[in-house]
């Protein structure tokens, strides 16, 4: 995390005074990005560059989704499961992936390739099906683009 | 077209979300009237007369809510545009975090001029990544041209935007919950009193505004509170977003003038309904809204009013059409599903109720439903309704309360024969 | 000022009371978990819910007063309202009543009967969590039993400010946890979330299964910790509740120590120490007056002692920090122009104890230093040349600072190996077996009553300082 205390300099500069605690989010996604999730080693340096509790930090780490404390695949398929999505043939395809991938949701490939998860709305109902893999959002899924998804994805 | 457009007024095009575009189309010229031609007092008044309600779900008059914040207080005031949509069925404001980022400036920039506000945010959910993207560069090319900044347009107006991303949270778009995200914690919402105008971000008057209710503004600002008044009906001026999904042709984010025929709007403007199946069932702003029958909304308009009057509200305008065949069991199912992983476990109706109500119907859809589920889901959602800290609770019930209301036969099908009268089906029937 | 009305009766309220609190001090009792006076207002448990006139119901704990609100704490839809929390909060909660030590002081249970009373509603299995889940090695987490009410983490912000607690993940799965880099057993307040949690979520270890609420007595005591002196409640079986056993001590234990609400000294709370008194209290006493260790019969020592007494040119006493105002008033009275008094410390800092800080922790790790030196002076002991007799009068002194030659008469009441040096040694009763009061560092005294009876062939100073003023009997 040493290496990314400029950056998180500059962000804290951008801010008002007394922001300093709306940091964690950021910092803690940052984080994320670089490593791919975020280690035990990371919280106690955050903390001594914040100087926020350490609390704070375990806590924001376990209430939102999108922050993870252990490494996942390489790959992260997560499906919404949600109405809209269902409603245009989300569930048959998150069956289809489970399949293809031998997997359920929650674990990963036994070569590290691929993590699946199922996710709530991701704000893409109108073009349902949609998953995001890793960052990108994924959409207008049909079984064959899935199946050149999974290739791409080799 | 669904009647007079407001925001929707250009093609879109690979570069028409750039600040080059939006000044050619006439953009930033509603904040250099307000700048050099009125007072930030005249801005907020503007809004008020003009009836703008807010578009994020709870439709309060724009205005009014600005109007709480004390000019003069010596205070630092702050602006957050609440773009965390996750209302499932919602993307609208997607829309114009990514084709219209610089109408969601402008607008910040005005009321961050009405109510002198130094510093403003753009929470954004962190699943949006081409919507972050695009809104960040926007801000990016205001600062250059100067919109941003100190001595804007030349005037002693200063204003700075940060584009702040959440990290997976529905409870993150309660207004007071994107506020304890904003301030780096845990996202749990707060107890009013005080309200977020009076103490909201670390404790300072602070101002939520949906992005699409910003979006407005520049508009109102530009041609002023009787053209905008002069759309939509009198209850409910102007237009909505309308994000338009499930078992229609073309779905997607549509501009409505409030009060267009709402049967119209999904026949003729999104295409109809998929393989010309029958209408079922409308849930019309968002899982949160409750859902109206086929029979509802034969002669509804897509309206304040006539919605409230039909006992169900615009909501986020999220619209979710559902044809015949689709079993209301299992959308509800779905529906309880989201609740309870998104409910943040603060208050006692919530944190138990939620997962209750959820558990209850997958024991149906399992086939184990029981004759009093029915009336235990009412109780659970009764006693979520005006008990709990925030209104995910109170939504939570809405969704059930709504679908037992409409479509109780369903449910004691389902319980009386341990199975779907629909197959479970939620997709749409093809033959 | 604003006048409002509860269940129709007009109740006066300052502007910044919440309806809560107007209730409360008007006698009007409206149910609450999450509530505290000393904390700030979470709001979550959502059972304080009120109606008001003309507006519906809402939590009163954070309801500001409004001239002329009409408020009902009663009404059909309040009492609907409550049964369906207490339905909400006792969905997962599990019937642990039979096995908890919370039974018979727990807030859920009495909200259960006096305002719900009938049973769940859910036929669904109960949401399961962690059972014995070790917050610290005093303190104990049931999270299956845990209402989230809050209390212990908003006090380890607010008022430890070890910031010691929160909450991992979010809905019906959430569960309080300690953070992870420092345990909660550096908290030296941590036992307060012990008394602050409403249901058995959180419970004392060493109290655990040691015996039933019901069984016990509190009687109001003095934490002799330090010169806060923080008013205590020490818990002892009731005399109808003795057990039958061979062993008398077990009749004479405390059970455990709980804080006595005192808003001039310690509010709500009280440190870890207090809790610990037990330690203090229940060393090995010592019971056998002696001479030179020569066990003797009380009287023969005290006569032993008026002989050196009478006979001493130099006498010195070194008067004890942990004696009562009431017993150090006796020593004056009776002995003051006999000696030449000093008040020596009973009670170091140990090794890593915190010394003091801005909550109640005071350096001065002894109850009753301010009387003491208000009768017999602040100077440092220091014996002056040809002292000839010592009376050592409680713990604290190094007996080989002592000079060579002088006699030596000491005063004790645990076993220690110094008490068979002494020329004469008498025991001495302890706080717990005694009546009387301790003046803290700001003036303030406050009574301890007496828990137990002592031993037989103990003494209580106060009698005995008495009997050391008639003199010895060889040179009436």
């Amino acid at each position: 995390m040493k290496s990314l205390v400029p950056e998180f300099e500059a962000m804290r500069a951008r801010f008002p005074a007394g922001f300093t605690s709306s940091l964690v989010l950021p910092c803690l996604r940052r984080i994320q990005e670089e490593r791919g999730f975020v280690a035990d080693a990371d919280i106690e340096e955050l903390v001594a560059c914040l100087g926020v509790p350490r609390i704070q930090i375990e806590e924001a780490l376990s209430f939102y989704t999108q922050f993870r404390r252990r490494p996942i695949g390489r790959w992260h398929l997560q499906v919404c499961h949600n109405v809209s999505c269902s409603m245009r043939g989300a569930e048959t395809l998150l069956a289809n992936l489970q399949r293809k991938l031998g997997i359920a949701p929650g674990e990963t490939t036994p070569d590290g390739r691929c993590t699946l998860t199922t996710v709530e709305c991701l704000g893409s109902c109108g073009t349902a099906p949609a998953m995001m893999v890793n960052d990108r959002y994924v959409e207008n899924l049909t079984p064959q683009t899935v199946d050149a998804l999974l290739e791409e994805l080799k | 077209m669904a009647g007079r457009q407001l925001l929707m007024t250009f093609p879109v095009t690979a570069t028409s979300h750039t600040l080059a575009d939006y000044r050619a189309r006439g953009g930033y010229g509603a904040l250099e009237k307000a700048l050099h031609h009125m007072t930030p007092q005249q801005v907020t008044q503007e809004v008020t007369t003009s009836g703008l309600q807010g578009r994020g779900g709870a439709s309060f008059p724009m205005g009014r809510k600005w109007a709480v914040v004390v000019p003069g207080d010596g205070q630092p005031h702050y602006l957050v545009a609440n773009a965390d949509e996750g209302e499932p069925g919602t993307f609208k404001d997607r829309w114009i975090l990514e084709k219209a980022p610089h109408l969601l400036v402008e607008g910040m920039l005005l009321a961050a001029y009405a109510l002198d506000a130094r510093h403003c945010f753009i929470y954004i959910r962190g699943e949006f990544d081409l919507p972050y993207r695009r809104m960040a560069a926007a801000v990016e090319e205001a600062y250059a041209g100067g919109y941003l900044g100190n001595r804007i347009s030349g005037t002693s107006f200063a204003c700075d935007i940060i584009v702040y991303r959440g990290a997976g949270a529905y409870v993150a778009g309660e207004a007071s919950g994107l506020l304890a995200s904003l301030e780096g914690k845990k996202s749990y919402p707060r107890n009013r009193p005080p309200r977020l105008t009076v103490k909201g971000l670390y404790q300072r008057p602070t101002v939520v505004n949906n992005v699409e209710s910003l979006a407005n503004v520049s508009g109102i600002i530009a041609h002023g509170a009787a053209a905008f008044r002069a759309v939509g009906t009198e209850k409910s001026p102007g237009t909505r977003l309308f994000s338009v999904s499930g078992h229609v042709n073309r779905p997607g984010v549509y501009e409505v003038e409030l009060g267009y025929p709402w049967r119209r709007f999904l026949d003729e403007d999104c295409g109809g309904m998929l393989a010309g199946r029958p209408l079922k069932a409308v849930v019309p702003g968002g899982v949160s809204s409750k859902v109206l029958t086929a029979a509802d909304i034969e002669n509804l308009r897509l309206s304040n009013e006539d919605l409230w009057g039909a006992g169900s509200t615009l909501g986020s305008g999220g619209m979710i059409v559902v044809a015949e065949g689709t079993c209301m069991v299992r959308l509800l199912q779905i529906m309880l599903r989201f609740y309870h992983h998104e409910s943040c476990g603060q208050c006692t109706p919530c944190r138990h109720g939620t997962g209750w109500m959820h558990r209850i119907l997958d024991r149906i859809v399992a086939g184990e439903g029981r004759p009093e589920d029915i009336e235990r889901l009412y109780y659970i959602a009764k006693y979520n309704d005006g008990t709990t800290i925030c209104g995910l609770g109170d939504a939570a019930g809405y969704a059930a309360s709504g679908m037992l209301d409409k479509f109780r036969g369903e449910f004691e099908y389902y319980i009386a024969n341990k199975r779907s009268r629909y197959e479970g089906r939620i997709e749409c029937p093809t033959s | 000022m604003p006048d409002i009305l509860i269940n129709g009766q007009t109740v006066h309220a300052r502007a910044d009371q919440t309806v809560l609190e107007v209730a409360l001090a008007n006698g009007i009792f409206v149910p609450y978990f999450c509530w505290h006076p000393q904390l700030s207002t979470a709001g979550n448990c959502r059972m304080c819910l009120v109606e008001v006139e003309g507006r519906g119901l809402d939590i009163a704990c954070n309801m500001p007063v409004s001239d002329g609100m009409h408020v009902l704490t009663d009404s059909p839809e309040v009492k609907a309202h409550r049964k369906a929390m207490l339905q909400f909060i006792t969905l997962n909660h599990p019937v642990d009543c039979g096995i908890c030590d919370k039974a018979g002081e727990c807030t859920l249970q009495d909200y259960h009967y006096t305002y719900n009373g009938e049973p769940s509603k859910s036929v669904e299995p109960k949401v399961r969590s962690t059972k014995y889940y070790n917050l610290s090695n005093r303190i104990l987490l049931d999270n299956e039993r845990c209402i989230l009410c809050l209390r212990c983490t908003r006090f380890t912000h607010e008022i430890s400010k070890s910031m010691a607690l929160g909450v991992e993940r979010r809905g019906d799965v959430s569960n309080i946890r300690p953070v992870e880099d420092r345990p909660l057993g550096e908290d030296p307040y941590s036992d307060n979330i012990i008394d602050l949690c409403p249901v058995g979520a959180l419970l004392s270890r060493q109290f655990l299964y040691k015996a039933r609420v019901w069984y016990l007595q509190p009687t109001p005591s003095v934490c002799p910790g330090c010169e806060r002196g923080c008013t205590v409640q020490i818990w002892h079986r009731k005399d109808d509740w003795r057990l039958e056993t061979l062993d008398p001590a077990q009749n004479r234990s405390i059970a455990r120590v709980t804080p006595l609400e005192n808003p001039a000294v310690n509010g709500p709370w009280i440190c870890n120490k207090g809790r610990d008194l037990a330690r203090i209290f229940e060393r090995s006493r010592a019971d056998q007056p002696m001479l030179k260790g020569r066990p003797i019969a009380l009287d023969a020592a005290i006569e032993m002692a008026r002989q050196l007494i009478g006979a001493a040119r130099r006498p010195v006493a070194l008067v004890s920090n942990w004696a009562s105002n009431e017993e150090l008033a006796a020593f004056k009275q009776y002995l003051g122009t006999v000696f030449t008094s000093f008040v020596k410390s009973d009670c170091d800092p140990e090794p890593g104890e915190r010394l003091a800080d801005d909550l109640l922790i005071r350096p001065d790790k002894n109850p009753n230093t301010a009387r003491a030196r208000e009768l017999f002076g602040d100077a440092l002991p220091t014996l002056p040349d040809g002292t000839d007799l010592v009376l050592v009068w409680g713990e604290g002194c190094d007996f080989a600072t002592l000079p060579r030659g002088a006699r030596i008469i000491f005063l004790n009441s645990y076993l220690r190996p110094e008490n068979g040096h002494a020329d004469v040694f008498v025991p001495l009763s302890i706080q717990t077996e005694r009546h009387g009061h301790y003046t803290n560092f700001e003036g303030t005294v406050s009574e301890f009553q007496q828990c137990f009876a002592k031993p037989d062939t103990v003494a209580d100073a106060e009698a005995l300082f008495k009997s050391l003023a008639t003199p010895a009997r060889a040179h009436r």
